[in-house]
């Protein structure tokens, strides 16, 4: 500081000297002018002046009065006269000189260093290169999403305009013109980035245009991760799908996450639910930059660091089985409606850990779809209700009536309030008027059970059983005799975890519905006539119908609670692994609760599952022919309008649970006809699998086509348990 | 106005007869003058050189040949007896509000960034520069006519109604940062003319209660919503507020309308006592736009430190100390008139120019005389310094002949 400001004396001195030599040689010269000047006497005559006493000197000079000066006058230069007024000007410049000097020396000199480092920081800046995302891979180690480096030909946006470009472009890529120029123009990744145009270049082009750069201007190549997916649309709704940030992703930043532009987040299933571990660490170059972001030095580099891995609990092959299955039954030729049902679901459990073997949900969609470019006409096909929502999650997001698989529930809960007993009989005559309201309720038998007690009612699925504990439980109610509370059977069906989610680590989970008073009065507010609890809300929530809503997830956790005692947390994630391989984080199973259950109902229960079984010939000879001894419920949902749900739930082996698997296929028809072999099927390959003597091999699957046709298939008129 | 009479002088009658042939004979370069000059354009060029080096946007050729042609203007100007322009007042309001609004004309007139302050006649040229040359030459023989006693109030106010058609002219481009530099040659002439103190002052008074009126009127009655919702005024445009608002509060929008101030204002800081060296600048190079242009005094400041800025400042100085003398020395009133118009131009274009820089003044588009990149600029300064030598060149020619010629 003392040097710069000894300098700057030094300067400013140099700066006066200057100044003063000049004054100086002025001086020595100009005296003769003065002197010369002092001689003449014509010129000052002419315009010269001095102001006189006349008032208006000014009106005067302009009458064209000559006034004729004194030779003392005339002998001054025609300025002297307003020597005060060049000195005010002179005045003028010398403080405008002053206050510069002042305010550049305050700046460089006094404040150099803070604008300095403004400067400084001004011209580094930090960019960041996107990380690759972690492998995700199926509970075998076989990878289901992968990453690939492509080769991506990107374009400014006027280059649209540029018809010699785009010609070469399209020689050079095999593309139409007209299709470059509509990638081009798409805006979709918002308007200031640079424009896709094709995103898996082969590397004899990539080169070709990196040679010929001059011939395409406004072209750049960027090597790009994308992810790849060697099994297509397997598991697809489990995996998710990634895809650039929306505006508002980006405007809504997670905590410990930075998410760009031009990254890649996931955007559904594992994908965006363990984004933050998939995702891994951006690179970052410090750069110098211009004002308009222009990269000119790079200064440092650090890699970018890939995500982390993902091991799922998820068996490829049975998944396999599970989304094949699905496929063949409803649409075997990839038409939807020239098989049985529309849409479908299989959940396949472990229920000692709440580790999802197998998630599958139908129709479904190619994760690719989104990586690349989705073909636009399969895109518009996906919105229309003719494609019967493929990105649905339906296992975690269908929600259904939950039918006859709710009468294990309903049993536990009239076992536990007393409304049923071990030694409880009803006579079934097909028809039930209990409230005598003359609103007869029917069940599926038409023509009767005759007399059952509870385990005859679950084997044969009677519902008139369950119309009278559901009378029971409303006689005991408020309407009734008082001893019980409104909810009190919705309390014992909330035991097995309905009405809630399950906890899966999976985003976007639907909760179900388990009906009560307050929420009837609610739903209907404003139709008052139809917000009344009625004893027919409890008739149809006990075999399952009505306003009850159930997802397959929470069906086949509830299952799980039967069979074992306890409701286990489902879950997908098995293992994390760091980069470079090893495990960080395992997943370790959470009960979620012990249903407060008496052990010996709970036996009853899963003896009456089991005489239901062993009970239907047909299951019992598909579930005997895979050497298995299963439990097991049926349903068929009423659907208006349409065909009847197939539902099926079981759960093998019948006296050590290890896995239970629920099925669900939308307006199938009947459980025991549609879903029952379905779901047995899927029970034997998940023991199979754990046994080692599973031979599939899992093949890549395709999505759906999004085609549809009206279901030809109708089911029985009545259900059929 | 055409009603009034002009000065018939004897003087005019002389000079043709006897001052003319004895020109080429008693011409004389002066020296300090010269000297001044060319360093100043010499290092102007410099920084310009510096300045335009990486940016194909900017000639330094062009810049180059413009000050190689304004040195020959400035050289044929100064052969040129200036007393020949005298008491021809009118015409040159004429020449300049012709000038002026030559820009609306249709065919060669050029619309820029709202502004018609551009003709194309081959080159691109901005008519209100040059009109700064015509405007000196008619401020300097209306006011000369009053021979430095500008007493009447009546005579005063014609003067400042005829000062003013100019800028009346120049605010229909608009141009306000052209049209102030006007105002300011108009009160140079005014102030040495020998305006009354009285007369001055009021004028000024006047003045900003007009400007206040103007902003209310603008405020009350002529404010409108464009399609995008915001406020717009017709007479204080948005941007200029907004300009205002910057020097009034520097750090209010940082990456807005103040960024370009504390883009500036980092420039010049950082330069600190010595530079970064030529060509070196990080700052005003990547982060200033127009920097060859108005802004040029920060690649200076940046490159060339607190030094360079202070060598620029001397060779202002003595440019002025030469000048102001030449203003005392001229052999009438009008020659003073010409040169003091010049000096308040110049002077007002530098503290505009670097006060806006380091903020002590709002930021308009005035260029930094002999520095800046610009052509009409260039030779409209050379024309001035031709004036000037032309007014010097009398002086100095009637020295010697009243030395050696015979008085009548």
């Amino acid at each position: 500081m003392f040097f710069a400001v000894l300098a700057a004396i030094i300067a400013a001195i140099a700066v006066v000297g200057v100044i003063a030599a000049i004054l100086l040689y002025r001086q020595r010269h100009s005296k003769k002018h003065v002197h010369i000047n002092h001689e003449v006497k014509q010129f000052t005559t002419v315009v010269g002046t001095t102001p006189f006493d006349n008032p208006t000197v000014a009106a005067g000079k302009l009458n064209g009065e000559v006034i004729v000066e004194s030779d003392s006058a005339a002998k001054m230069k025609p300025s002297d006269g307003l020597r005060g007024r060049i000195a005010l000007l002179g005045g003028f410049a010398a403080v405008i000189f002053s206050a510069l000097a002042a305010k550049l020396w305050n700046m460089q000199i006094m404040s150099n260093e803070a604008y300095a480092s403004q400067a400084e920081q001004n011209l580094y800046t930090t960019v960041t290169t996107p990380a690759a995302r972690g492998v995700i891979s199926d509970t075998n180690g076989l990878p289901l999403v992968k990453n690939k480096v492509c080769q991506t030909v990107l374009a400014e946006n006027d280059v649209a305009d540029d018809a010699d470009v785009t010609r070469r472009l399209s020689a050079v890529l095999g593309l139409p013109v007209n299709v470059i120029r509509k990638r081009i123009k798409d805006a979709s990744e918002g308007a200031q980035s640079l424009r896709v145009v094709s995103s898996e270049a082969r590397m004899r082009d990539v080169a070709y245009i990196a040679e010929h750069s001059e011939a395409f201007p406004g072209v750049s190549i960027e090597s790009r991760t994308m992810r790849e997916y060697p099994y297509g649309a397997l598991a697809a709704h489990v995996l998710g799908y990634t895809a650039q940030p929306t505006e508002e992703q980006l405007a809504q930043q997670k905590e410990g996450r930075t998410i760009e532009s031009n990254d890649v987040i996931g955007q559904a299933g594992i994908e965006v639910y363990y984004d933050s571990v998939l995702a891994g660490d951006r690179g970052q170059r410090r750069v110098m930059v211009d004002a308009s972001g222009n990269v000119l030095d790079v200064m440092g580099d650090i890699k970018a660091t890939q995500g982390s891995d993902i091991t799922l609990t998820i068996d490829a092959r049975v998944q396999y089985l599970a989304d094949s299955l699905l496929a063949q039954t409803i649409a075997p030729n990839g038409t939807i409606g020239e098989g049985r049902g529309v849409a479908g679901s299989i959940v396949v459990l472990d229920v000692r850990d709440g580790s999802l073997i197998a998630m599958s949900s139908y129709p479904t969609f190619d994760p690719s779809y989104f990586t690349g470019s989705i073909p636009t006409d399969i895109w518009e096909l996906y919105q229309t209700d003719e494609a019967f929502a493929p990105l649905n999650n339906r296992a975690i997001n269908g929600q259904y009536a939950a039918a006859s698989t709710f009468k294990a529930f309903t049993a536990l809960a009239g076992l536990e309030e007393g409304f049923a007993t071990f030694d409880s009989t009803w006579v079934c005559g097909g028809s039930w008027d209990g409230f005598g309201t003359g609103d007869v309720q029917r069940c599926h038998l038409h023509t009767g059970h005759g007399t059952l007690d509870l385990h005859g009612g679950i084997v044969n699925s009677c519902d008139v059983v369950f119309y009278e504990i559901a009378k029971a439980f409303f006689d005991h109610g408020p309407d009734g005799s008082g001893e019980i509370s409104a909810t009190a059977l919705q309390e014992q069906i909330e035991k097995f975890g309905f009405g809630s989610q399950t906890g899966v680590d999976l985003a976007g989970e639907s909760a179900g519905r388990v009906p009560t008073p307050e929420w009837k009065a609610e739903h209907w507010r404003n139709v008052p006539s139809e917000a009344q609890w009625r004893g027919g809300d409890y008739t149809n929530m006990i075999i399952g119908q009505g306003d009850v809503l159930v997802t397959p997830l929470q069906v086949a956790v509830g299952y799980g609670g039967v069979a074992t005692g306890k409701l286990m947390r489902p879950h997908l994630l098995k293992e994390v692994r760091n980069a470079e391989g090893e495990v960080v984080v395992s997943y370790e199973p959470e009960v979620v609760s012990e249903p407060d259950v008496k052990p010996e109902y709970l036996d009853y229960v899963r003896d009456a599952l089991h005489g239901m079984i062993r009970g239907n010939s047909t299951i019992a000879n598909l579930v005997d022919s895979c050497g298995m001894d299963a439990a097991g419920k049926s349903g068929t949902a009423e659907n208006y309008g349409h065909n009847d749900n197939a539902w099926f739930v079981t759960y093998a082996p019948y006296d050590d649970p290890h896995y239970v698997v629920a099925c669900v296929i939308e307006e199938g028809g009947g459980g025991s006809a549609v879903a029952a072999p379905i779901a047995v099927q899927m029970l034997s390959a998940a023991l199979k699998a754990e046994e080692g003597t599973l031979d599939t091999v899992p093949t890549k699957l395709s999505g759906s086509t999004g085609r549809s046709v009206p279901l030809s298939y109708q089911s029985a008129s009545a259900r059929d348990d | 106005m055409a009603e009034l009479p002009q000065i018939t002088t004897l003087h005019a009658a002389h000079a043709i007869q006897s001052a003319q042939p004895h020109r080429k004979r008693f011409f004389r370069f002066n020296v300090v003058l010269f000297t001044v000059v060319a360093l100043l354009v010499s290092y102007g060029l410099l920084i310009c050189w510096s300045a335009t080096a990486n940016d194909p946007d900017y000639s330094f050729t062009r810049q180059a040949m413009c000050v190689a042609a304004g040195a020959v203007i400035m050289i044929l100007l100064w052969h040129f007896d200036y007393q020949h322009l005298a008491n021809m007042y009118l015409p040159f309001l004429i020449i300049t509000v012709v000038l002026v609004l030559s820009p609306h004309l249709p065919i060669i007139g050029v619309e820029r960034m709202g502004a018609r302050s551009w003709i194309n006649v081959g080159m691109q040229l901005q008519p209100g520069e040059f009109a700064k040359v015509t405007l000196v030459i008619f401020a300097a023989s209306l006011v000369a006519r009053y021979g430095g006693v500008l007493d009447d109030v009546r005579e005063y106010a014609k003067c400042v109604a005829l000062l003013l058609i100019p800028f009346l002219c120049i605010m229909t481009q608009p141009d306000l940062g052209t049209g102030l530099v006007y105002l300011v040659i108009a009160a140079s002439v005014l102030i040495v003319g020998g305006a009354k103190a009285r007369y001055l002052i009021g004028t000024l008074l006047i003045g900003v209660a007009l400007v206040v009126l103007l902003l209310c009127i603008d405020e009350f009655f002529l404010k409108y919503q464009t399609a995008s919702g915001d406020w717009e005024y017709r007479i204080l445009k948005q941007y200029q507020r907004n300009r205002l608002l910057v020097f009034l509060n520097p750090e209010a929008d940082l990456a807005g309308d103040g960024y370009n101030l504390a883009q500036a204002k980092i420039a010049i800081g950082s330069g600190g006592l010595f530079g970064k060296g030529l060509m070196n600048g990080t700052q005003s190079a990547y982060h200033l736009p127009e920097a060859p242009t108005d802004f040029v005094f920060c690649i200076l400041a940046e490159e060339l430190g607190f030094v360079g800025s202070m060598v620029l400042i001397g060779l202002y100085i003595a440019l002025m100390v030469v000048i102001f003398r030449i203003a005392r020395r001229s052999i009438d009133l009008f020659g003073t008139l010409v040169v003091s118009a010049i000096i308040g131009m110049w002077l007002f274009q530098i503290l505009e120019n670097i006060g806006m820089t380091v903020g002590l003044m709002p930021i308009t588009g005035i260029p930094l005389p002999f520095v800046s990149y610009g052509s009409s600029f260039m030779i409209v300064n050379f024309i001035m310094l031709g004036l000037i030598g032309s007014v010097w060149a009398q002086s100095a020619m009637t020295g010697k002949k009243g030395g050696y010629a015979t008085p009548r």
